[in-house]
């Protein structure tokens, strides 16, 4: 079969404006099918994982934008003190939007101790001391770094906020990579005297027998009577509340990339079979060369599969450089989905394209590999 | 033994609700070497006849026996393996494939065969050589004319040696002085390489260059005036 290729090659070729279509179809279509997937794995990996189960979020009862949830700080060391607790990590939140949006810029005061323990950050340029020695210091994640042109010692202002970057860092949670860190009293001052001794969020690390679910009911129970009701989840859970529109739409734009698939099977079938049919004279002359009706069938096969190989191919690669290279998030409510590129994406992506090539190519292949010689011969 | 036998062979084909027959149980022995035209008016299944011994086409009743085997008891694959070895087939219309250039033509067949490349490389030459179109190898057929690509045509059904090679009008579709220099080379084949050549042909003159020459009337095969007949066949 090999011996074929540059025969399978040149009827490509053959009508090139035609094949380059096609492929640029495919691709386009399955770069749209990546990019679907890396919004639904960035959604799946904000819900799943060791750390959204094994991690509590409290915010204040029925407050969803974290402009609105303001919880008393001393908070902490009442929930620090519970069966079960290892580590309580307030944090404040600022965010330009809460809304839906694809620049939200997200802003969480931590302190630096508490930081650099629980956030699994790597910094990429600038230093720890640099950041917590200075008050307006900000560590930025290097996907908001790349959208918007940020490096160390660059000012950089969202709203009341100035802050200045102190280093760029990198973390295996994609949407960590869409937050700027600063310390946690700059920015409860930041906004003026009244969030002062105010959190937005209590990040609660559990030890190893801790039950997330029980301890939440407990912390809830705790400060029910207190100046300010809580709602404590998994952090898992947290999240996909706080996305729960934002889920429902993903959900329904994954049957977009069904859509893409089904046009690229559409788009290479479409041009098989009309090679297929440009040629009944010349695949009759094969046969009567000597090529079996199943070669015949492999050749067309091939043909469809170099299409939607190549288009995918093409799609996988653009989906992944455009991925990698723009840092793109969408954010709701201070919580970031971040699109990012994967490898199991990228061979999700080409087994589709390669699946679809055999589907697209089984019937015209079949057509052409039973079609009687003598009539095709007097084919014009 | 005779190196094609035909016995007894019949082909009908429906037409709407008409059954035609081009051929009814007729018979026909083929010599190794042999140079036989076969003539008829259009329609009255002398092609018919040549694809059937060609294997490109499926026989109603009777045998055809080229070189011992019996082609007509061959799975459609087998017999596609069959033609690779054993049948050149030279087309009215040459059939070149566009988008390959006269080399890759000739060596088409050649790829089918267990064959290194070297040895490929070397019948490729020699048939093209044969055929006096070397310096066309790396021309495609849009750059070549009528004659030259049917002389290409003739060079891919030599190049891998085959027991039989056949050629339906192999001048129709030729003005007189390429049909002449087509005529000669295919005259060419058979001695010299001593090839042999059934050509299928309505043209009297073209006909009359090969040894035998056998017409078809009405479903019947004629040579010399008379009916070939099966019984004749072992003793001829």
């Amino acid at each position: 079969m090999l011996k074929f290729i540059p025969y399978v090659f040149k009827s490509l070729w053959r009508h090139r404006a035609r094949t380059l279509l096609t492929v640029s179809g495919t691709a386009v279509a399955l770069l749209v099918f990546c990019f679907i997937g890396a919004v639904q794995q960035g959604m799946l990996a904000l819900t799943s994982g060791d750390d959204a189960g094994r991690t509590l979020i409290v915010f204040q009862e029925n407050r969803f934008c974290p402009q609105s949830s303001r919880l008393p700080q001393d908070y902490e060391s009442t929930i620090a003190k519970l069966p079960g607790v290892q580590d309580v990590v307030p944090v404040k939140v600022f965010t330009n939007n809460c809304r839906a949006s694809l620049d939200a810029i997200v802003f969480q005061g931590v302190q630096p101790e508490k930081l650099k323990a629980w956030r699994d950050i790597d910094l990429q340029s600038g230093n720890w001391s640099a950041f917590s020695g200075q008050d307006d210091a900000a560590l930025v994640g290097i996907d908001v770094a790349t959208r918007r042109g940020l490096s160390v010692g660059d000012k950089f202002t969202i709203g009341d906020v100035s802050v200045v970057v102190q280093g760029v860092f990198k973390s295996p949670a994609a949407a960590e990579n869409n937050l700027i860190f600063t310390q946690l009293d700059f920015l409860q001052r930041a906004r003026g005297a009244n969030d002062v001794g105010t959190v937005t969020m209590l990040e609660v690390h559990l030890n190893d027998t801790a039950d997330p679910e029980a301890l939440a009911k407990q912390i809830d129970q705790e400060f029910h009577a207190g100046p300010v009701g809580t709602t404590t989840r998994t952090k898992g859970m947290f999240q996909a509340d706080t996305l729960a529109d934002l889920a429902e739409l993903i959900g329904f734009v994954h049957w977009l990339g069904y859509a893409c698939v089904g046009l690229v099977l559409s788009l290479v079938a479409t041009t098989t079979v009309m090679s297929v049919q440009d040629r009944i004279k010349e695949h009759a002359v094969l046969q009567t060369l000597g090529l079996r009706p199943l070669r015949v069938f492999s050749l067309v096969m091939t043909e469809s599969l170099l299409l939607s190989t190549l288009g995918g191919i093409l799609g996988v690669a653009g989906s992944v450089l455009l991925l990698s290279s723009a840092g793109m998030s969408v954010a709701a409510e201070g919580v970031t989905i971040a699109f990012e590129p994967s490898l199991s994406l990228a061979m999700q992506g080409l087994v589709v394209a390669v699946a679809v090539g055999v589907l697209a190519g089984l019937a015209p292949g079949w057509h052409a590999s039973r079609t009687e010689i003598v009539p095709a011969l007097r084919h014009a | 033994m005779p190196l094609v036998e035909v016995i007894d062979v019949s082909k009908e084909y429906a037409n709407g609700e008409e059954t035609i027959r081009p051929l009814d149980g007729v018979s026909l022995s083929i010599e190794e070497g042999d140079y036989v035209s076969l003539m008829g008016a259009s329609g009255s299944g002398k092609s018919t006849l040549l694809n059937l011994i060609a294997g490109i086409d499926q026989a109603t009743a009777g045998e055809i026996i080229v070189a011992g085997t019996d082609i007509t008891k061959l799975s459609r694959g087998k017999l596609a393996d069959w033609r690779a070895a054993h049948i050149g087939y030279i087309f009215q219309t040459h059939n070149l494939i566009p988008v390959l250039t006269a080399y890759e033509n000739v060596e088409l067949p050649l790829l089918l065969l267990p064959m290194s490349s070297g040895e490929r490389r070397k019948r490729v030459e020699i048939a093209m050589e044969a055929v006096d179109l070397t310096s066309r190898a790396t021309h495609y057929p849009r750059q070549m004319s009528g004659g030259q690509e049917q002389r290409v045509g003739i060079a891919r059904a030599i190049v891998a040696n085959p027991t039989v090679v056949v050629a339906d009008e192999p001048t129709g579709s030729l003005d007189d002085e390429t049909t002449e220099q087509i005529l000669q080379l295919l005259s060419r084949v058979n001695e010299e390489l001593n090839m042999t050549l059934l050509m299928v042909t309505h043209d009297a003159d073209a006909g009359a260059r090969a040894r035998r020459r056998i017409r078809l009337e009405r479903g019947r095969l004629m040579e010399n005036g008379k009916e070939l007949q099966t019984a004749k066949l072992h003793t001829a």
